[in-house]
């Protein structure tokens, strides 16, 4: 057995007497993987485990935006696309992180780096509109940002440093 | 006043109804018949589509009819211009996802959103599509095709699968826009723990889940001169298909429907009953001979394919208590191109068994790699190469396929003179019809077990226990000095409940028959739609009258059986009976792990 299955077992018997535990099992599974995320295998084992259909496990894991069915980069960069900070200049942001990190956004409207450092994503709105255009990464709001700043922060993170 | 009994007031007629009666159902009694898409009695109750909206004074909002019940004295407004007015509006916004390619589509007259937006009178969708994508359509099950495209959202199909069979193939994937029904991974039905039951099929309102038809395959055969093409016919086809064909429910059909496969083509009318009644002598001498050899017990009976695929799946370590018969389908086709090739001068190669069943997991059944012992049986006797393989059913049809295929004709089904069945795979037994029922295969095997085993002859064949409509049954019968108990079930979530039992050690039965859908192969997931508990009762009842009129009721006694055991099969359970009656199962996994 895997040192996953056994950590997966152990957060399901941790859980297994609650109400509604499936939604608190994702959550801990997810938050203890490597990348963020539930994987198809991790998803099996939750299941085999709390002895629920898989399809049930499916459903509970694409309804809930907080999952992740797909690894997450290191470094999280939440472009937000609300009207706000569209009227300021968001999409030649977004249109710039992705081609300083060579990426495409896929019909989620999210997009990982290969090497996993990087993951893009875009959202309708932060509620920060007076800020805008705001940018999160690693969800650190940073407002008012223009091309110049982000270029730096986005430097900054591909030399591994923080970013202030 | 009885304090179970409440009284409401409906369109200004004050009704009195028991409390906890839904607000539709109330409705109804007060002569008003509310329109529904989502809901369905006994089924579902999802309240996803608000057609079924109605105005009670003193709610803010408007009451979906399937989701409340009465409280006294509410006073209920079930066609004032605001109620009317939502529900075209709530259908609109239904079709307005919806392809609305009604004249090429697969349940065009029997669709309950087509039928529901002529009874409202929605003549325009105003809506533009919202959903941007169009979905892949699942294709990958033997037995049924899913296309999300035309799917309403339901859940009737979501709340089968879970309750009615335990299964949960299927769920609601994703949200908002992007939600869909599908399985896990959207991996598709052939992939996924799906028992190919069809209850779904049954359920759906729209097009969304079909089976997966093969009629233009048995076109092109019934068109080709070098073949014969020979058709079996399941017991319950003969109480259904007269329903697809515009005859009342449950109308018994049995020789109008030989006569309009005649006149369809086939060379040959067979009745898979001639293979219910082998199947019974293969059953029962299977039982006398755990029995009396300490086998494994209790026996479960395996005519059934869902249930098969279910106990593979989910309780593979129980497989052993299966009996090794292989179901009657399967019996026929191992029988029509063995001993039927030989006895007829037939190339086997050149013949094809169409079967029409109720039930559309026999498809998955048909094409398991297994069904195949006629090819066995010929291979070396004709020096027959791997290429030239060839399966003992080559096509299973849905009862709703056939009679599609019939109005393509343009047979005048109810027109047609009876007519009977050709000799020798055509000779039945009552025992043989009542397989159609949930019960019908205990009830069957006793006949045959029971005399055998005291060695007196039976005098009444009727257990009128075993035919109470419940989903669990059971008997308790006297054999000689001790007492056998025997169950049935039928649904999977009943099934599972007897298997739990054996699980646990607890299990009283020696015998137990389990069939996949509910009240038997009579409600089948492959049979017209509708299909409901009235109409399977009508069903029922024809079945019955069947084996009434049938002058041998117990399957050892059909006269043709008997000439095939003495004349190819030498007797049950005989070596060549287990080469081509008897089957192994597979054990299945229920969460995959690579």
């Amino acid at each position: 057995m895997s040192d996953r299955h056994t950590a997966i077992q152990e957060i399901v018997a941790s859980h297994r007497t609650e109400r509604g535990a499936l939604l608190s099992i994702l959550e801990a599974v997810q938050r203890s993987s490597d990348h963020n995320y539930l994987s198809k295998e991790e998803l099996v084992l939750v299941a085999k485990e709390l002895e629920v259909p898989l399809s049930t496990v499916y459903s509970v894991a694409t309804f809930y935006a907080f999952f992740n069915l797909k690894a997450q980069g290191e470094h999280v960069i939440t472009v937000c696309r609300g009207t706000a900070c569209h009227t300021r200049g968001s999409k030649p942001l977004l249109t710039q992180v992705l081609k300083q990190l060579n990426l495409q956004l896929d019909e989620e409207g999210t997009a990982t780096t290969d090497d996993v450092r990087f993951t893009v994503h875009t959202v309708a709105c932060f509620g920060q509109c007076a800020l805008a255009p705001v940018i999160a990464i690693d969800s650190v709001i940073h407002s008012r940002v223009t091309e110049q700043k982000l270029s730096q922060m986005l430097q900054s993170l591909l030399e591994g440093k923080e970013v202030s | 006043m009885d304090e179970q009994m409440i009284s409401c007031t409906i369109d200004g007629k004050t009704i009195t109804v028991e409390r906890g009666t839904r607000i539709l159902d109330a409705c109804e009694r007060a002569g008003i018949k509310i329109p529904t898409l989502c809901y369905l009695k006994d089924v579902s109750s999802h309240g996803s589509c608000g057609v079924c909206v109605v105005e009670v004074e003193g709610a803010k909002r408007l009451v979906r009819s399937c989701m409340h019940t009465v409280m006294p004295g509410m006073v209920i407004h079930t066609h004032n211009q605001r109620v009317l007015h939502a529900r075209k509006l709530n259908l609109e916004l239904v079709l307005a996802n919806h392809p609305l390619l009604c004249t090429t589509c697969e349940r065009n007259l029997n669709c309950e959103l087509q039928a529901l937006s002529q009874q409202l009178g929605v003549r325009t969708s105003r809506f533009p599509r919202t959903k941007k994508k169009f979905e892949e359509v699942d294709v990958t099950s033997a037995s049924l095709i899913r296309d999300p495209n035309a799917c309403i959202l339901c859940n009737r199909c979501v709340e089968v699968c879970a309750s009615m069979q335990s299964v949960s193939a299927i769920q609601m994937v994703g949200r908002g826009l992007k939600t869909k029904v599908a399985t896990f991974y959207d991996q598709g039905l052939g992939n996924s723990v799906c028992t190919n039951c069809g209850q779904c099929s049954l359920v759906c309102p729209t097009a969304a889940i079909t089976e997966k038809s093969q009629a233009q395959q048995v076109f092109d055969a019934l068109a080709d001169p070098s073949l014969v093409v020979l058709v079996q016919t399941a017991p319950a086809i003969r109480v259904g298909l007269g329903e697809a064909m515009g005859l009342g429910e449950g109308s018994l059909v049995t020789g109008q429907m030989v006569s309009s496969l005649r006149a369809l083509g086939f060379d040959k009318v067979f009745d898979t009953q001639f293979t219910a009644d082998l199947t019974i002598m293969e059953e029962a001498y299977e039982l006398m001979h755990r029995l009396t050899h300490q086998g494994q017990l209790p026996m479960i009976t395996s005519c059934s394919p869902g249930w098969i695929k279910f106990i593979e799946t989910f309780y593979p370590e129980q497989v052993g208590h299966l009996s090794s018969c292989k179901s009657p389908q399967q019996m026929f086709g191992a029988i029509a191109k063995t001993f039927y090739a030989e006895q007829a001068h037939l190339d086997p190669r050149k013949i094809r068994v169409v079967s029409i069943m109720p039930c559309t997991a026999k498809k998955f059944e048909a094409g398991r790699s297994e069904m195949d012992s006629s090819f066995a049986y010929w291979k070396e006797k004709l020096n027959l190469s791997e290429v030239e393989r060839f399966a003992d059913v080559d096509w299973a049809l849905t009862t709703r396929e056939l009679a599609k295929m019939l109005k393509q004709v343009g047979i005048d089904f109810a027109g047609l003179e009876a007519s009977d069945f050709d000799d020798p795979l055509g000779a039945s037994t009552g025992g043989a019809v009542i397989f159609a029922s949930s019960g019908g295969v205990m009830e069957a095997a006793l006949r045959t077990a029971v005399e055998k085993l005291t060695g007196t002859v039976l005098q009444d064949v009727e257990f009128a226990s075993l035919r109470e409509r419940k989903g669990i049954r059971e008997a308790a019968l006297k054999i000689g000095e001790s007492t056998v108990k025997v169950a049935v079930a039928n649904t999977l979530s009943n099934a599972r409940v007897l298997l739990d039992q054996i699980k646990a050690g607890t299990s009283p039965y020696t015998f137990i028959e389990v069939m996949t859908c509910p009240d038997g192969c009579l409600g089948g997931g492959g049979q017209p739609i509708p299909t409901n508990a009235d109409i399977r009762a009508k069903r029922a009842e024809s079945i019955y009258e069947e084996d009434r009129s049938k002058p041998i009721r117990k399957s050892h006694e059909n006269p043709a059986i008997q000439d095939l055991y003495a004349r190819f099969l030498d007797q049950p359970l005989s070596p060549m009976s287990h080469h081509l009656l008897h089957t192994t199962y597979t054990k299945r996994v229920v969460y995959p792990l690579d």
